[in-house]
């Protein structure tokens, strides 16, 4: 594995980081212990979904996450771009749909997190934030966790970046954290 | 409106809270109340028997809960024998269904009966089942339930509007209120004062515990029948006037604004054009309080008020018996819990009770004539709305 790949896989920013960014992963401090401890849990209490081409029509979207690239498809003749990807346009029904990748930046349109009321198999992990996020650039407003900040601090408005992170089982997720 | 005129001409509840029974002892238990509160009812007149359970297969183990329900119940279904699910409006999909089916004249008389069974060993497990209603394989992962997505409606609103975590609590408070004249509520014997309810701690910030309903077990059911029989069963039926029904995503990424609901806006509308009456015309109302964000939206989206003054409305007392409309007399679901099945079905059976004037004084609406009961289901991405109106001699 390439430091880059390793990189990312260790949860560091989608993005191929701007040359004035100054930093290419998370200090130790900041670092989330990966929001899964790895064991096996049922299918049916597993929220994770199945990401191989055996599973799923849309793997490529894991494989992509895999590399570090968020993405979704996008319907080549009416152009909409869609979330979650999809394998048929729910405007014009064909199955001929694109992949393109999204802006890893966004903003926070709002935000909360779970203190209590956690699903099996995420108790631990108690409080985090969540929220849905505007990506820059692209109507799309997506929903997910938000690492690097309580959510005491957190703020409508704040600048999130999109980073993939490895569930240790061979599956990979993604996440916003908080942007420097 | 089209078919013949199909009204509830009876019902009953169960007790409703953490109780120690299964789920088909929940559904024995409101047969029995059922038989009880309509002694005209004979179970071999029941042709057609809905069922709204949510997640029988996640909280109960159990399929199939249709046939499971009927012989629970004492019930032979000859004409129609199903299931309805709806997340939180499944109990509201049985009458509708029920309804149609009436209406339609493919049946006569029918019962709905909504069972939920939530307490569960495990609370992880059960928060789990509830994460599911959302795009589990997308929104699930993050956690995803319900508390920190109408959190997020909060916070919105608080933002867009200037609504408080006060007038929050005054929706909390007017519906335990009423909880307390209601024996089968959740918390019929628990007093929640705003200042009590304002220290509660946070379940999704700025929601407290005091915002959110529970996780509950109960059921209930309601018969309904055709113009032709409803006299049977009661003088005073609360006959079907209109029907509205919107979904519009499903995904949260799809939610568009957080605090215009556009669905229950169409819904809304919708049943009450069918019903022919303004929705100044309701003297009581049930809505889906699954949050107290929830009442205050539902307010501003059925034109009780304009958007943005839901949160004025709700701490003005405009909701409360003297007020504009009568809003939750049965206690709401904060009140009263919220068993996903049966809800609906409660929420109708409380449209029965009070246009027989047969609740208690401290949640009577002043002789009602209409009633509206809107559910909304998971990340209110669907809105269910019926209309009632008042049979008999007024
Ligand atoms: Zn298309």
């Amino acid at each position: 594995m390439t430091d880059e790949r390793a990189r990312r896989r260790g949860g560091a920013s989608l993005a191929p980081t701007k040359p004035e960014s100054p930093r290419t992963a998370p200090s130790p401090a900041e670092r989330t212990s990966v929001a899964r401890p790895g064991e096996k849990r049922p299918f049916l209490l597993d929220f994770f979904p199945l990401e191989t081409a055996r599973d799923t029509r849309l793997s490529k979207f894991y494989d992509r996450l895999r590399e570090g690239r968020l993405s979704t498809t996008r319907c080549p003749k009416d152009g909409v771009l869609l979330w979650p990807p999809r394998t048929a346009c729910p405007k014009c029904h064909s199955e001929d749909l694109e992949w393109v990748d999204l802006p890893e930046r966004g903003r926070v349109y709002a935000f909360s997190a779970v203190l209590a009321g956690a699903p099996l198999g995420m108790e631990n992990e108690v409080p985090f934030p969540v929220g849905l996020v505007d990506l820059d650039g692209v109507a799309l407003r997506l929903f997910g966790r938000i690492e690097g900040a309580p959510w005491t601090s957190l703020r409508v408005g704040q600048a999130v970046r999109v980073e993939a992170y490895d569930l240790n089982d061979g599956r990979v997720f993604y996440r916003f954290r908080v942007a420097p | 409106m089209s078919g013949r005129s199909v009204a509830i001409v009876g019902g009953a509840s169960t007790k409703f809270g953490v109780r120690p029974s299964t789920w088909s002892e929940l559904a024995q238990e409101a047969g029995a109340a059922l038989f009880r509160a309509v002694p005209e009812l004979r179970a071999e007149d029941v042709d057609s028997l809905f069922v709204g359970a949510a997640e029988p297969e996640r909280f109960a183990f159990q399929s199939h809960v249709a046939p499971l329900a009927a012989e629970q119940m004492g019930l032979r279904p000859t004409r129609i024998l199903q299931r309805t699910e709806l997340a939180c409006a499944s109990g509201q999909s049985a009458i509708r269904s029920a309804y149609a089916a009436i209406a339609a004249g493919l049946s006569d008389l029918a019962v709905a009966v909504g069972v939920e069974k939530m307490n569960l060993p495990s609370v992880a497990e059960a928060n789990s089942a509830m994460g599911c209603v959302m795009d589990r394989p997308w929104d699930g992962p993050h956690g995803a339930t319900a508390p920190p997505f109408f959190a997020m409606v909060a916070q919105r609103h608080m933002l867009e509007y200037g609504t408080t975590e006060e007038q929050l609590a005054a929706v909390s408070e007017k519906n335990h209120r009423f909880a307390n004249s209601n024996p089968n509520a959740q918390f019929f014997d628990k007093t929640f004062p705003r200042d009590k309810l304002l220290r509660l701690p946070m379940v999704a910030p700025p929601l407290r515990l005091g915002d959110c309903s529970s996780m509950t077990d109960g059921a209930a059911a309601v018969v309904l029948t055709s113009e032709e029989y409803a006299h049977r069963y009661t003088d005073r039926p609360a006959w079907v006037r209109g029907t509205g029904q919107y979904s519009d995503f499903h995904n949260l990424a799809n939610a568009g604004s957080l605090t215009d609901w556009v669905g229950l806006r169409h819904a809304g509308r919708r049943a009450l054009d069918q019903a022919g009456i303004s929705v100044r015309d309701l003297d009581l109302a049930e809505l889906h309080d699954c949050f107290t964000i929830s009442e205050i939206i539902e307010y501003e989206a059925l034109g009780l008020c304009a958007p943005g003054e839901g949160g004025a409305f709700a701490a003005d007392g405009r909701g409360a018996v003297g007020g504009d409309l009568v809003v939750n007399p049965r206690g709401g679901l904060l009140g009263c819990g919220h068993p996903l099945g049966a809800t609906g079905i409660s929420q109708a059976l409380e449209v029965f009770q009070q246009f027989s004037n047969a609740v208690p004084a401290a949640r009577q609406a002043p002789d009602p004539e209409w009633a509206l009961v809107h559910n909304l289901s998971g990340s209110a991405n669907v809105h269910s709305v019926m209309v009632y109106q008042r049979g008999g001699a007024a």
